[in-house]
């Protein structure tokens, strides 16, 4: 029988004691990509930061690779998450922040320069993340998130920022990191991205 | 009546900032209180005001006065230092309104408060070189001396606001007034005392005439200000706008470290950035950590200025301040200094996505970050005690500052991660009146244990340096730096 690396059931999660999530299953198993589409505000967010073990379900249980999801670094080896804000340190540039993911994860899925160009960083690689674009930031906490080793990529809405040409090539890559044994839960308003996953999982508003 | 007092009439009469009566009188009330509460405090300034001149105060103060002169006009540059209400940037500025007519109200707000920071400037002038006579005069003549300076050292960033000569000159003026501090601070040990006598003990006239000159090239500055600010590119004027917006924010909202951040991105924003490899030898957290030691070694000058900031709890203690003054300045200054170090962990804290994605366990991480804010907060600490060694008795202290080290990088992690404000805290009622609880909680986090793992060198200050206490101190540190990276935490 495969090992599950999500088991969530009859998960409900509660904000301020109001419902925003009720009733949710959700089973995915290795090398599947699953996109989490629905109306603003029918949780899939929350659902994410369920499964990401940054907040906690009022009803229900999830498992994420056989364990309830903690925030702790031990978790974080094995799942590599992209939220709705990039983030970066001041005082390193792009290139480097691709070669702290390396130096700290040791060789990964890909080499920094092949990084570079592939999610098309080469023009900005030496400036600060401060002074890039939106779409610029997002590529860049992507390809950190693609470029050290992982099993699950959970990602919050990655097509924000990026144009219809860099989208198309995001989807490829995902495809290649599940097809490599990787597992991607995204939540995403792009059609192209529920199309390419194996699986659509539909939130309900609670 | 112009198309800008038209427009901003109109903005009145529709929007709902009304001024009642009521605002009114708070205004004139709050204004009244703070002349009540600064007039005792310029009193005791003006009655402190030496006879007679001592050349170790006259030079320690002159180089405090300049290098507050020059910290007012780096602020200024950083800030803007022209900038107007996010409504007036995002319609005024960028409107076919007369630009001048625009920014008349910031320029008028920005000209008030260079005079009062110039009166500041000229008291701490004539309480550092003394009044041997005439006393009202010649704080008549220090104020208007402050005020020049202040007002033009103003206009000239408002001139380099949106002109890349005159934000030469500027920095120019500002190393200027570097030099002068260092020059006067070295003048007060002794080579140059006679002339610090002289200059303190120049006639009234002479102060009369160097108020006049400078009160005349000032306002030929200003007009010059008056007259550019008709040009100033309005993307000068909105990016000021957008950062003092942000700093106005993080002020109202009690949260000074979103200043760090938008100071951090604005010196980064516009630079470009050799890429390096990671040192081969680096996994882990100490690659992680490795991050702060590159961010500092592409910043030589700030290391610089804290080098030379190490002269600061000596000019304190030789300017009036004494041992106590000095104290102030030293923990300041080497909690700044160690701060400086901790720019990832301060990352981290405010936004744990980075942190998530680099997976490094929190102990190690926190014990392979102490390291830098350590170094940094230990060898500037010695300097500053080998530099106080030579201004006051009772030590040799220099050899307390290494054995800080490790308090300091415990304290200044603690700050770095500490969480905002936390406005939901009750007031404490207290003899002085009431404390808000959640500011004083948050301004003690990090000091607390700071100060702490510094308790045996507070108490060689106060009785000697003594070796069990040196031998104290290192255990001290040594203990709180451990147990705070070893408490459990996520």
């Amino acid at each position: 029988m495969t090992e599950m690396i999500i088991d969530a059931r009859d998960v409900g999660v509660e904000l301020g004691g109001v419902p925003v999530l009720g009733g949710v299953d959700l089973a995915v198993e290795p090398g599947e990509v699953v996109a989490v589409v629905g109306a603003n505000g029918a949780g899939k967010t929350t659902l994410l930061r369920c499964l990401a073990g940054l907040q906690q379900a009022a009803a229900g249980s999830v498992a994420v690779l056989g364990r309830p999801p903690v925030d702790e670094p031990g978790f974080w080896r094995d799942v590599a998450l992209v939220g709705d804000e990039p983030a970066w340190y001041p005082g390193l540039s792009v290139a480097e922040h691709l070669e702290l993911m390396r130096a700290v994860h040791g060789p990964g899925r890909m080499e920094v320069r092949a990084a570079v160009e592939l999610f098309e960083l080469g023009g900005c690689a030496d400036r600060a993340p401060a002074s890039l674009s939106t779409g610029q930031r997002q590529r860049l906490s992507l390809a950190m998130a693609l470029l050290r080793p992982s099993r699950l990529l959970l990602l919050d809405e990655p097509e924000r920022g990026l144009d219809a040409a860099f989208r198309d090539r995001l989807a490829d890559l995902l495809a290649a990191y599940a097809a490599d044994g990787g597992t991607v839960v995204m939540v995403t308003h792009d059609p192209r991205f529920a199309e390419g996953a194996r699986r659509v999982a539909l939130a309900a508003a609670a | 009546m112009s198309g800008v007092a038209q427009a901003r009439a109109f903005v009145r009469a529709r929007g709902r900032g009304h001024r009642t009566w009521s605002d009114r009188y708070m205004a004139l009330m709050t204004a009244g209180l703070l002349v009540v509460l600064a007039a005792p405090m310029v009193g005791r300034a003006v009655a402190a005001v030496p006879d007679g001149v001592d050349p170790a105060r006259a030079g320690a103060g002159l180089a405090l006065t300049a290098l507050l002169l020059a910290g007012a006009l780096v602020f200024a540059r950083v800030l803007g230092p022209v900038a107007v209400p996010p409504a007036d940037a995002a319609w005024l500025v960028l409107s076919p309104l007369p630009r001048r007519g625009v920014l008349a109200r910031s320029l008028l707000v920005l000209a008030a408060v260079s005079v009062g920071i110039g009166a500041v400037v000229g008291l701490a002038l004539l309480s550092a070189l003394g009044a041997p006579d005439a006393l009202t005069l010649r704080l008549l003549a220090a104020v208007v001396l402050g005020a020049s300076w202040a007002l033009g050292g103003m206009a000239t960033a408002v001139l380099a606001q949106g002109s890349a000569s005159w934000d030469g000159r500027l920095v120019a003026v500002i190393a200027a007034l570097v030099v002068v501090a260092a020059v006067a601070a070295a003048m007060a040990a002794g080579p140059g005392q006679g002339v610090l006598v002289g200059i303190g003990s120049a006639s009234l006239a002479a102060w009369t005439a160097a108020a006049s000159a400078s009160a005349a090239v000032a306002a030929g500055l200003a007009g010059r200000a008056w007259t550019a600010v008709a040009r100033i590119p309005a993307r000068a004027v909105l990016d000021a706008s957008t950062r003092a917006g942000l700093a106005t924010g993080a002020v109202a909202l009690m949260d000074p470290s979103a200043l760090t951040w938008i100071a951090e991105d604005a010196h980064w924003r516009t630079r470009v950035l050799r890429s390096r490899a990671w040192p081969a030898r680096l996994r882990g957290a100490a690659a992680v950590a490795w991050l702060d030691w590159r961010r500092l070694a592409r910043r030589p000058g700030r290391l610089a200025l804290m080098a030379a900031a190490a002269v600061l709890p000596a000019l304190a203690a030789q300017a009036g301040g004494g041992v106590a003054g000095a104290l102030v300045v030293l923990a300041t200054g080497a909690a700044a200094v160690a701060a400086a170090g901790t720019a990832g962990a301060r990352r981290d804290a405010g936004d744990a996505a980075l942190a998530r994605l680099l997976g490094a366990g929190p102990r190690a991480l926190l014990a392979a970050r102490a390291v830098l804010p350590a170094l940094l907060g230990g060898a500037w600490l010695t300097l500053a005690l080998a530099a106080l060694d030579a201004a006051v008795p009772g030590g040799p202290f220099w050899p307390l500052g290494l054995l800080c080290a490790p308090a300091l990088a415990a304290g200044a992690l603690r700050m770095a991660r500490r969480r905002p404000v936390e406005h939901t805290l009750p007031v404490m009622d207290t003899p002085l009146g009431p404390v808000p609880l959640g500011p004083l909680v948050w301004a003690l986090t990090g000091a607390d244990i700071a100060l702490l793992g510094c308790a045996p060198a507070l108490l060689a200050f106060a009785g000697g340096v003594t070796a069990p206490l040196l031998a104290a101190q290192a255990a001290v540190g040594m203990a709180v730096l451990a147990a705070y990276c070893a408490a459990p935490r996520r």
